[in-house]
């Protein structure tokens, strides 16, 4: 027994001795606790992952900026370009840039001639993966190094919204691209308020600020982004104060959890993600419109929510999410009707119940919204069987058409137009030259999709959307079931120096507004 | 000796082979596209089709094997599809604190698992015998993310002694090996359970012994005759069981570095088997099996530091 004891008393004691030797830190830094594995791509044009877009979104501009805190393509704000015109046809744009903007890592001064480097290189599908936004620019122009002119060949919604500090339009060096090469990866140069300094496979990303921001010099000097895989350690990272910004699990019980620490402020916001159920149109007995309605009125969204919890997620409104530019926020979605679904599965010749397949992926989240989903569907006797595999796989197998119903939860660009174009347009049908993420093979709105976009008279354009989500809605393409808001945590002694109502980098938005006090 | 060891090393060679070879065929047969993980789920299939064509994922697999295999044959591990870095210098990289954590572990392993198993064994079926085999049973069934977890929760946020983000840069000593305590410690406690319990049983067999008896009936002093007669005798299934347990140490080592959030390789495979990153993980995997190759190599030539007769043959 006394050797246990000398045992025991010997490990702590040497615990201890090797504990007291603590780091000693300087300067103002931020710690960002981010739930990820590792760095997709700091590029902004290849980068489409939720890790990437937040670290992305302190490093880059574009030449608008949506103000800070807000996704409303009505608060647009200048941003590299000082001020802006168009034609009334909306077909040409031109922009004044902002004079002596330096680029970071030392890359000189941004000129026009980055700005249409940049802005190919966005339209480009060797160089970018948003490349498909762009489709519709016929030219794009330097008349002198202060101005950028860009032409459309024809009218495109909310054109002004390619230039803002969204995807491809984040504004890369020219000289920064050409000559880092696929290193640019890990090593981007913009022009924004934060810089790289350095990358740490699988551990972290860190920022330096960016002394001659065009803004003013931030006040945070060192941003350290953190890939912590798992949860519990992120979380007990952030108990343990070596994080003050955290990337929180998207549910009620941790936004909640977080809100009892002390010092901590709970940040929900948009933009809110749709999680919609796609139906598989062509395949049996999904073909039947009266399987589809039965599915439709056996989906409990309020259980949903319910679950979810109502601080940090809401019911559906339409197939499309709400608040953007276009949504029918009371779209005909089907009620909550048990019923009436098992009449309907009746009438398609089930009375006895139907069987119907998904390819599910084990993320959690999206798993338990399957699983729940499952269950109500089960009261209707529908028997829906989840073939249940990792992420990657469920993104590379509901791509090749190989799932009748595939669950799918998005954000995008706040206008209509970008949302039904991709889901529910039949040029985006998975397995196709085209494809992008139209897993129901819907094309029954691609005219008025089509014609809303062409239209110049916003009134008619909202009506011509409102038409194809009621199409869409009716014909269940999709079941809407619930939108899940961003949720993050941070210390009270982070001020972000502005209202975070929403960000379209899914993550708070640190600039030279944003303090940090010791 | 050394033609025994080189012997061995050039055996090694077509396993770490064969391992490349199921290694590169398997991660392709699964589903999944490196092409989309890099753009993201918006990407068009004309931006996947041109990514695809950049890292030559479109060439038939036969051909992509024929240039993996020349590469690697020329000693070049080739580049991550993700990060577009060397495979060889991200595992560079990681190596010294994986070999850190794994030897660590082990030395913890050792120095506390053996005195405890000859302690147990001596005290049979003794109050110390029963404490010492019940720890050893938790240590055993304890999965190493919660007792991990545990840790971090009395020693990090109770006590604040060490961090939870176990990362310190190489340069700093001071700094790493208070990142190295805790993962090392949750590491060692479970290799000490095995130690513990192999040592034990390994030791009862011995000292039912004739010489054992012999020397006691000599009058040998008894500390004598438990380390110096017995001890070494019962030493040989403990270093198999340590030579074997070397290999899933660095495989356990990955829940370890995750939730101590350490570079590893470990963490570093896990990684790129979510990413699709092909030629990470081949990399990665020659390189773990040449660690197993290693281990094996170390374990056999320990047996024959421990009993000569096995140098011998």
């Amino acid at each position: 027994m006394k050797h246990l004891t000398l045992f025991a008393a010997g490990g702590i004691a040497a615990m201890a001795l090797i504990a007291a030797a603590a780091p000693a830190r300087a300067e103002t830094q931020l710690n960002v606790g981010m739930a990820a594995a590792d760095l997709g791509s700091l590029d902004p044009h290849r980068s489409a992952t939720t890790q990437d877009k937040a670290v992305i979104g302190w490093m880059f501009n574009g030449l608008v900026r949506f103000k800070p805190g807000t996704i409303n393509p009505e608060q647009i704000e200048p941003d590299l370009a000082n001020t802006w015109e168009s034609t009334p046809d909306q077909l040409t744009w031109t922009f004044h840039l902002r004079h002596g903007v330096q680029c970071n890592n030392g890359f000189g001064e941004l000129t026009s001639d980055d700005v249409v480097f940049s802005l190919k290189r966005a339209a480009n599908p060797k160089t970018s993966a948003f490349s498909s936004d762009f489709a519709d620019i016929a030219s794009i122009e330097a008349p002198d190094p202060y101005t950028v002119q860009v032409k459309f060949k024809k009218h495109i919604p909310a054109a002004l919204g390619l230039f803002t500090n969204y995807q491809g339009g984040n504004i890369v060096c020219k000289k920064a691209v050409e000559k880092l090469g696929a290193d640019f990866r890990t090593k981007a140069v913009g022009t924004g308020p934060f810089a790289i300094a350095e990358y740490d496979p699988s551990q972290s990303v860190t920022l330096v600020a960016n002394k001659s921001y065009f803004r003013g010099a931030p006040k945070i000097d060192r941003i350290v982004y953190r890939y912590i895989q798992s949860d519990a350690s992120r979380d007990l990272a952030y108990s343990s104060g070596e994080i003050d910004l955290i990337y929180g699990r998207q549910d009620q019980v941790w936004a909640q959890r977080m809100q009892s620490q002390p010092h901590t402020v709970v940040d929900v916001f948009g933009p809110a993600e749709l999680s919609d159920i796609s139906l598989n149109i062509t395949k049996k007995p999904l073909d039947d419109l009266r399987v589809r309605q039965a599915i439709a009125y056996a989906i409990n969204r309020d259980e949903l929510v319910k679950f979810k919890g109502a601080m940090t997620a809401s019911a559906a409104v339409s197939i499309i999410p709400h608040g953007y530019l276009g949504t029918d926020e009371h779209a005909p979605l089907y009620p909550y009707d048990p019923a009436k679904a098992k009449q309907l599965l009746a009438a398609a010749g089930y009375p006895n119940g139907v069987t119907i397949k998904a390819i599910q992926t084990s993320f959690p989240s999206m798993l338990n919204t399957m699983q729940i989903v499952q269950a109500q569907l089960k009261k209707v006797g529908i028997d829906l069987q989840l073939d249940v595999v990792d992420h990657p796989t469920f993104h590379a197998q509901i791509r090749k058409d190989l799932s009748e119903v595939v669950l799918y939860s998005a954000g995008r660009f706040p206008v209509a137009d970008v949302y039904l174009t991709q889901f529910f347009h039949s040029r985006s049908i998975v397995n196709t030259p085209t494809a992008v993420t139209n897993f129901s093979h819907c094309g029954m709105a691609d005219q008025e999709i089509d014609a809303a976009r062409d239209a110049t008279d916003l009134a008619k354009q909202k009506a011509l959307w409102k038409t194809a989500q009621d199409k869409l809605v009716e014909a269940v393409c999709a079941v809407p079931t619930y939108e899940q808001l961003q949720v993050w945590a941070h210390r009270d002694k982070l001020d972000f120096g502005y209202k975070l109502e929403a960000s379209l980098t899914l993550g708070p938005i640190i600039n030279e507004t944003t303090t940090l006090k010791p | 000796m050394l033609s025994y060891i080189a012997k061995r090393l050039l055996v090694a060679v077509p396993t770490l082979l064969a391992v490349l070879t199921v290694v590169f065929f398997f991660v392709r047969i699964a589903p999944g596209d490196p092409a989309f993980i890099i753009l993201g789920d918006q990407a068009s299939q004309e931006a996947l089709a041109s990514v695809r064509h950049q890292l030559g994922l479109d060439q038939p697999i036969p051909v992509q094997y024929v240039v993996f295999l020349g590469q690697v044959l020329q000693g070049d591990l080739g580049t991550s599809l993700v990060t577009n870095r060397s495979v060889w210098g991200e595992v560079v990289k990681v190596l010294p604190y994986t070999i850190e954590l794994t030897l660590t572990a082990l030395a913890i392993g050792i120095v506390l698992g053996l005195p405890l198993g000859v302690i147990a064994a001596r005290a049979r079926n003794g109050a110390i015998d029963y404490l010492a085999r019940f720890f050893s049973l938790i240590g055993l069934s304890f999965p190493a993310f919660v007792s991990a977890i545990l840790l971090l929760l009395v020693f990090a946020i109770q006590l604040h002694w060490f961090p939870v983000i176990s990362e310190a840069r190489l340069d700093d000593p001071a700094a790493r090996l208070r990142a190295l305590a805790l993962p090392a410690i949750n590491l060692g406690l479970i290799m000490v359970a095995y130690v513990m319990r192999v040592a034990r049983s390994s030791m009862l067999g011995v000292l039912g012994e004739d010489y054992i008896r012999t020397a006691r009936a000599k009058g040998v002093p008894a500390r004598m005759v438990i380390w110096r007669h017995a001890l070494r005798n019962a030493l040989i299934p403990v270093v198999t069981v340590v030579g074997l347990y070397l290999g899933v140490l660095i495989g356990n080592s990955v829940l370890t570095e995750i939730v101590f959030n350490r570079p590893g390789l470990g963490k570093l495979i896990v990684n790129s088997l979510n990413q699709r990153d092909y030629t990470m993980l081949e990399g990665m995997m020659v390189i773990y099996a040449f660690f197993i190759v290693i281990a094996n190599l170390v374990t056999d030539l320990t047996y024959g530091l421990i009993d000569p007769r096995v140098k011998r043959q």
